[in-house]
């Protein structure tokens, strides 16, 4: 028998049932999807984070947790510890193991946004070899009183190079500062937290405070909330860890790893979801097999009658395993195509309210989804075709 | 007619009676016996049967009260299922020497015709004799113009684009006439094709039948229930009880 035929046999008992095939389609579909879904969205966040993490390799900040300093400083979140000295600052900044410093001030906001007070080697940081932070709009700024916004903050605020603004001590409802800064610049997007911040020269929030005298515990004259380090090397990186354990003044982390840690502990989120992804998937496949099991199982009288018309069982089982692995094929295609629609809608949803951005690349684990069950599935497939054609009588 | 209890070889054949050259049989069947394992072991015999020696153009019921092997023995012929002790041969060849070729072999020199489920259902009735073609090799231009005749033949010209399930229950059988025809095989065998059908749907197939097989002088071998039947071929081979040997 040819193969054409066998094909197209295969196809009309598709086609012939549309709504048996919409229903299993459907079936896989889902449930494939839903595998995709809770891949991609535990795996999204996970990259969200390791890109916000990624231009920072070291922090120092005043003692005490160092979650809080990682909050404060990658995702610009939650109140401010305190602050380091300035002789602190200033120590580390010298240290010949340390390639770059950043101080950054933070404390102050703007329509509920961070205000980060910093330097311009903040325009300095690499992310593999290519510049975290670009101006897409304006210039960086080169005076006090200078902001630059980044991409969501500039989305949020509708803020342009230009337009001028006063910071607020603390968050909303704090008192506002007396001196107005101007927008010089907007920024690319980053895709982590710092599109979120308005970017402002350190030394103007310095002046904001001392002058407005009152008498808050804030910066003042080179005191700064955190110092974010690029060492020089591996090696330095931990010799700065090393020789800042017992100090008083100051505490040094890997944000990478307290990141990781943080995380952790909020449930052990992606283990749990990597396991509701694997049952999922199997869930799937077992009811693929059942579905073509039983749907092959009541076409006994349709094997039974093409085999008495000449057609051999080898052309039998390829039927049957043609028509299970196309049902499964379009619904684990389409079940692709509607998780990874759905968790980018979902994501595109959060938009500018989360800290992190969630990004969804393909990659080798996403793809290992939707090829592990159509592999799984031809086989079952296969083995219910054997069974059915099997069950003739002797 | 001749009524064969059991051992068709006692009684003379025609050619015998006539003294002309006698064609070559199309089928000679030894003593024969198919048994069957059950499920505690034991083997159970579902059937014994005498020699018997079928010609091209024969029409030849099978009769039996269930369960005596009817079904089975149009099985063996069909070389679905081999029997236990004895010999089919076919055109001179021993069936059940046919190994992998058995498929094909069934493709060109059978056609069979269940009680009821004959076509596919997912294709229309004209496609399920263009199927059925395909399967035994029958070249297009061919199968297209001796699936329209036959429709014609068979009444069913109206309802050729129809799926299995809208027609008649006598359309349906007609239609199996035509698929189990259409390849022009040299044997026919039918499995109670008229039990499902009032009488005379039942003489219209039996006509359609045994007018197609003499056209083409295949053979054709019945199973059935039906005294209507036995009496309208008029050879007639009783199997079972009655014929116990
Ligand atoms: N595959 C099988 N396995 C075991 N026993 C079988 C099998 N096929 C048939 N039999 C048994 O063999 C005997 C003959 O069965 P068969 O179907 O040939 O009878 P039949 O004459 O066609 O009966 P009916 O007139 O009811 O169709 C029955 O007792 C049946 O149960
Ligand atoms: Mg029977």
């Amino acid at each position: 028998m040819r193969v054409t035929t066998v094909l197209r046999v295969a196809l009309r008992r598709i086609s012939s049932r549309p709504f048996q095939t919409f229903s299993v389609v459907s079936v896989i579909a889902f449930s494939s999807g839903l595998a995709v879904a809770l891949f991609l969205a535990a795996s999204g966040l996970r990259l969200g984070l390791v890109n916000a993490v990624a231009p920072f390799d070291i922090a120092a900040g005043v003692r005490g947790s160092p979650y809080q300093l990682v909050l404060n400083t990658v995702f610009l979140q939650d109140v401010p510890a305190g602050n380091i000295p300035a002789d602190a600052a200033q120590r580390l900044s010298d240290d010949s193991r340390v390639d770059l410093a950043i101080p950054v001030a933070l404390g102050d906001t703007y329509a509920g946004l961070p205000v980060v007070g910093t330097t311009s080697a903040i325009t300095d940081v690499k992310v593999k070899g290519v510049p975290w932070l670009r101006i897409k709009e304006g210039r960086f700024w080169d005076g006090a009183f200078e902001a630059v916004v980044g991409a969501k903050a500039a989305a949020l605020t509708g803020l342009r190079p230009g337009d001028i603004f006063r910071t607020t001590h603390g968050s909303i409802g704090g008192e506002e500062h007396g001196t107005p800064f101007k927008v010089v610049g907007v920024c690319h997007s980053v895709h982590g937290p710092y599109d979120r911040a308005i970017l402002v020269d350190i030394a103007s929030v310095w002046a904001e405070h001392d002058h407005g005298g009152d008498g808050h515990e804030s910066e003042s004259g080179g005191e700064v909330t955190a110092m974010l380090i690029r060492p020089r090397s591996y090696a330095d990186a931990y010799g700065l860890l090393a020789s800042y354990q017992r100090d008083q003044s100051c505490q040094v982390v890997f944000p990478a790893q307290t990141a990781v840690r943080l995380f952790s502990i909020i449930g052990q989120g992606e283990e749990f979801l990597r396991a509701v992804v694997r049952s999922v998937a199997v869930c799937t496949l077992l009811t693929t097999i059942l579905i073509l099991y039983w749907s092959g199982a009541s076409r006994r009288d349709e094997r039974e009658l093409l085999h008495i018309l000449g057609v051999p069982h080898g052309a039998l089982a390829a039927i049957s395993w043609l028509e299970g692995t196309m049902l499964l094929s379009s619904g684990v295609a389409l079940g692709w195509i509607i998780g990874r629609a759905g968790v980018a809608a979902a994501f595109g949803l959060l938009g500018n309210a989360t800290a992190i951005e969630p990004t969804i690349p393909l990659s080798a684990g996403e793809i290992s989804i939707p090829a592990a069950l159509l592999a799984a599935g031809s086989i079952g497939a296969f083995f219910t075709a054997l069974e059915h054609t099997s069950d003739r009588q002797p | 007619m001749t009524e064969i209890k059991g051992d068709a070889e006692k009684i003379p054949s025609i050619w015998q009676i006539s003294g002309e050259s006698p064609p070559r049989p199309l089928l000679e069947i030894s003593s024969i016996r198919k048994d069957y394992r059950q499920p505690d072991g034991s083997n159970m015999t579902a059937l014994r049967l005498g020699p018997l020696t079928a010609y091209p153009g024969e029409a030849i019921s099978v009769t039996g009260p269930s369960g005596s092997g009817k079904t089975t023995l149009l099985r063996m012929l069909a070389a679905i299922t081999k029997p236990t002790f004895g010999e089919i041969r076919f055109a001179g060849q021993d069936i059940a020497r046919l190994g992998n070729a058995e498929a094909a072999w069934r493709a060109v020199s059978v056609g069979y015709i269940f009680q009821d489920i004959n076509l596919l259902p997912d294709f229309s009735v004209l496609e399920n004799l263009m199927l059925a073609s395909e399967i035994s090799h029958v070249p297009v231009k061919a199968a297209e113009s001796r699936a329209s005749s036959l429709l014609t033949r068979l009444g069913l010209d109206g309802r050729k684009d129809s799926r299995p399930a809208k027609l008649s229950i006598g359309e349906r059988q007609r239609a199996a006439v035509a698929r189990a025809v259409i390849h022009r095989p040299p044997m026919i065998l039918a499995d109670e094709p008229t039990a499902s059908l009032d009488a005379e749907n039942a003489r219209v197939v039996i006509r359609m039948l045994t007018e197609l097989c003499a056209e083409r002088r295949a053979l054709l071998i019945v199973a059935t229930h039906d005294d209507a039947v036995r009496r309208a071929l008029p050879r007639t081979v009783k199997i079972g009880s009655e014929a116990a040997l």
